[in-house]
């Protein structure tokens, strides 16, 4: 079909020589570290933009929409600050058919255009034949021939995703339970510098186990009765830390053992690897099972995800569950909707939370307390 | 007609009733089903389903959901919910449009059994299959009477959309339609002003919702075009003339019609009505505001929720009327100066060009 040759014709532009690309993309939680190793050992140029604050968020709000959801307000905003930072080539991966992700990358193009910038687009698209189209958009990027370079890459790129979805485990796990206060978070972020550093494969396999080792270390209080809260949601909010204000921080001070189902690596994992290799039941697959008394087709988004993991939680002994997304998101809205019956029919407390750039941080940690109090009364009852 | 053995399935006036309602019609006839529409939308409706879904959710959710309620208040006992996840490949549906049944069967927990078919595109679920599906639920299995009602609706369908090209206005085709009649068009009365309204046919022909928007602009004497004057081939082929890509279902009644008028300049302006909060329309809007603005096209954008006042919502329109009226003035007094001043009888000394220009 025309459109669709279309869709595809916009995807790789090709105006910068391969020598001398810079090459930024959006940040979402701690994707940056692992992309840097596979792009560097690419033999690329690599700009990350600065962590996203509330000075990014200023620069993407003035420069969008008022319509557009937040997720995309900070990703322009990353895509202004790594092209000042002498970027030229952005990368985004989009996702048709899952909600307004899909038109991002269109819009951003659009509206760097029209601030002057000039820099190369090349967007790898998710919706079918996955790794082909990755390996299309980074040797685009590159020009490498070498396989060895890739393979290093992807090892890389795949065993730091490991490590630091590992730390992330670990570090919710520890934090409620330490006996010394903020020694899980040194120990995450000592390890998520080493991770950083790590420059060899057989390093990067070894990451795993040794931060397994250096969490067991911490001393911890094993008998202490904490109650479990899974976060579920939206992907981006999940994910970046300032945008849905550091959650599982205040939620591990408040002593409640947090668990997020949505792990970076385990949805690139089942993503990109070709499904003849993909034997276990994949993250969507277990959600669209769970979900399916509630739910008869995916809608897009992480809306079946949301229920699923609802379903599943309820059906696992957690405590309760909080619900994250961003103002005006469609999925998440579906999900809202459903969500009341969940928890009525399986008896399980949740909370919805939405958040959108005018946030308070003093009303939003009051309905969160207020609810790890109810969470936590109702434990003590069983 | 009033045997009970009858079967009887309810269509809500609202999302795709306005979009496919005659295709529905034909459809379900031919199959021998008696199709029960729900009442026009009051504000009693809103309000009612206003109280089942979270406060998040748009103005024509909720209106769906009122819509639902009103029919189980009139026994229906089958309901037809159709999930329209894709209309082509890689275009799809808006989310919550895409989950309805999902919301519905979520948020109602009265008895009744909801006929909710599918019709995927991009994963090659095509409208035969959403037929089939749908007439699963009455217990028919037979194909070939499947597609024999499957052209029926069509048949309607076209009929519909030959009325409404030809310029016939949406409820006097739609009745036309069903009954099997045809409409002449209406006699043209020359207007001084004219404008295109881009916006989903849910928000803009449900006179509730869009506030009677179209009666409102005519009365100023200002003629309206909607994305029923422009054919499905010409809004494609005017986006792709804009340089865009069609990326929602419903692209082409926005984007579409919008892209369409501007490339023509058949209109003095745009007017874009959206629901509050609506993802793909904020979007598409910004979109064609991109457009209208290289091309110097008037836009005005008018977001309505279930609160809009009527008195806020006339000024905006009638303001945006007055502006169009003078711009227009300006440029017919500018365009009959042109051929009276002597400036221009001075075109052809060329030192006088700058000087000219300056003034």
């Amino acid at each position: 079909m025309n459109n669709a040759e279309r869709l595809e014709l916009n995807k790789m532009e090709n105006k910068i020589p391969t020598k001398e690309r810079i090459i930024a993309w959006p940040r979402m939680g701690r994707i940056d570290i692992p992309l840097k190793a596979l792009l560097v050992s690419l033999g690329a140029k690599v700009v990350i933009p600065p962590p996203n604050s509330n000075e990014a968020l200023e620069l993407g709000v003035k420069n969008s929409i008022e319509g557009i959801c937040l997720p995309y307000k900070l990703n322009l905003a990353n895509y202004i600050m790594a092209l000042e930072k002498g970027a030229n080539t952005l990368m985004m991966f989009q996702a048709p058919g899952s909600c307004r992700l899909g038109n991002y990358t269109k819009m951003a193009q659009k509206t760097l255009k029209s601030m002057g910038y000039e820099f190369d687009m090349v967007i790898f698209d998710m919706y079918k034949s996955k790794m082909k189209q990755t390996l299309q958009a980074f040797w685009h990027v590159t020009h490498c021939i070498n396989p060895w370079r890739y393979y290093k890459g992807f090892s890389l790129g795949f065993n730091k995703f490991f490590a630091i979805d590992t730390a992330e485990r670990l570090l919710f796990y520890t934090r409620p339970r330490e006996l010394h206060k903020g020694d899980a978070e040194k120990c995450y972020e000592k390890w998520l510098k080493i991770t950083d550093e790590t420059n060899s494969v057989i390093g990067a396999k070894r990451l795993k186990k040794q931060i397994i080792k250096d969490f067991k270390k911490i001393p911890i209080d094993k008998d202490k009765k904490v109650p479990i809260i899974y976060l579920i949601g939206e992907f981006f909010v999940l994910l970046d830390p300032y945008t849905n204000q550091n959650i599982e921080k205040e939620l591990g001070e408040m002593g409640v053992e947090v668990q997020r189902q949505i792990m970076f690596g385990d949805w690139l994992e089942h993503v990109l690897k070709p499904s003849l290799f993909y034997r276990k039941e994949s993250h969507r697959e277990r959600s669209v099972r769970y979900a399916s008394d509630y739910m008869k087709r995916a809608i897009g988004g992480e809306c079946i995800e949301t229920v699923g993991d609802t379903v599943y939680a309820a059906k696992h002994g957690v405590d309760g569950v909080i619900h994250i997304s961003p103002f005006s998101c469609m999925p998440e809205i579906v999900a809202q909707n459903i969500l009341p019956k969940v928890g009525r029919n399986e008896d399980i407390p949740i909370m919805s939370l939405v958040l959108d750039e005018q946030t308070g941080k003093a009303g939003y940690i009051t309905r969160i307390e207020a609810f790890v109090d109810l969470v936590k009364r109702k434990k003590l009852k069983k | 007609m009033n045997n009970p053995c009858n079967l009887k399935v309810g269509i809500p006036r609202a999302i795709s009733y306005y979009n496919n309602y005659p295709f529905y019609y034909g459809f379900f006839n031919h199959l021998g089903i008696e199709v029960i529409l729900s009442d026009k939308t009051t504000t009693k409706i809103i309000n009612q389903g206003a109280k089942y879904v979270v406060s998040d959710t748009c103005l024509p959710i909720k209106v769906y959901v009122g819509h639902i309620i009103n029919l189980l208040d009139k026994e229906c006992e089958y309901i037809f919910v159709p999930s329209i996840q894709s209309t082509g490949y890689k275009i799809n549906n808006c989310s919550k449009i895409r989950g309805l049944p999902e919301i519905v069967r979520n948020v109602i927990d009265r008895p009744f059994t909801m006929v909710e078919p599918t019709l995927d595109k991009t994963e090659g679920i095509g409208l035969f299959d959403f037929c089939v599906q749908t007439a699963k639920f009455f217990n028919i299995f037979d194909k070939k009477l499947i597609r024999e009602a499957m052209h029926a609706g069509w048949d309607v369908y076209n009929n519909f959309h030959s009325m409404t090209n030809s310029g016939v206005p949406y409820s006097i085709a739609i009745e036309a339609s069903t009954t099997g009649k045809s409409a002449g068009r209406p006699v043209d009365i020359v207007k001084p002003l004219s404008v295109a309204i881009m916006g989903h046919g849910y928000n803009l022909f449900d006179d509730r919702i869009s506030l009677n928007l179209i009666k409102k602009l005519e009365k100023m004497d200002v003629k309206v075009y909607t994305s029923l004057d422009v054919t499905s081939a010409e809004a494609i082929s005017s986006i792709e003339n804009l340089g865009e890509i069609q990326y929602w279902a419903n692209e082409l009644e926005l984007t579409g019609t919008a892209a369409h008028f501007l490339l023509d300049k058949k209109v003095d302006g745009i007017i874009a009505l959206s629901a509050f909060g609506c993802g793909p329309d904020s979007l598409m809007v910004d979109e064609i505001a991109y457009h209208c603005k290289e091309r110097n096209m008037p836009l005005i954008h008018l977001t309505i929720d279930e609160h809009t006042g009527e008195a806020g919502f006339v000024t905006r329109i009638e303001a945006f009327v007055d502006m169009l009226m003078r711009k227009k003035r300006a440029f017919i007094t500018k365009k009959s100066d042109k051929f009276i001043s002597p400036d221009d009888v001075n075109v052809s000394v060329p030192q006088e060009i700058p000087v000219g220009s300056a003034k």
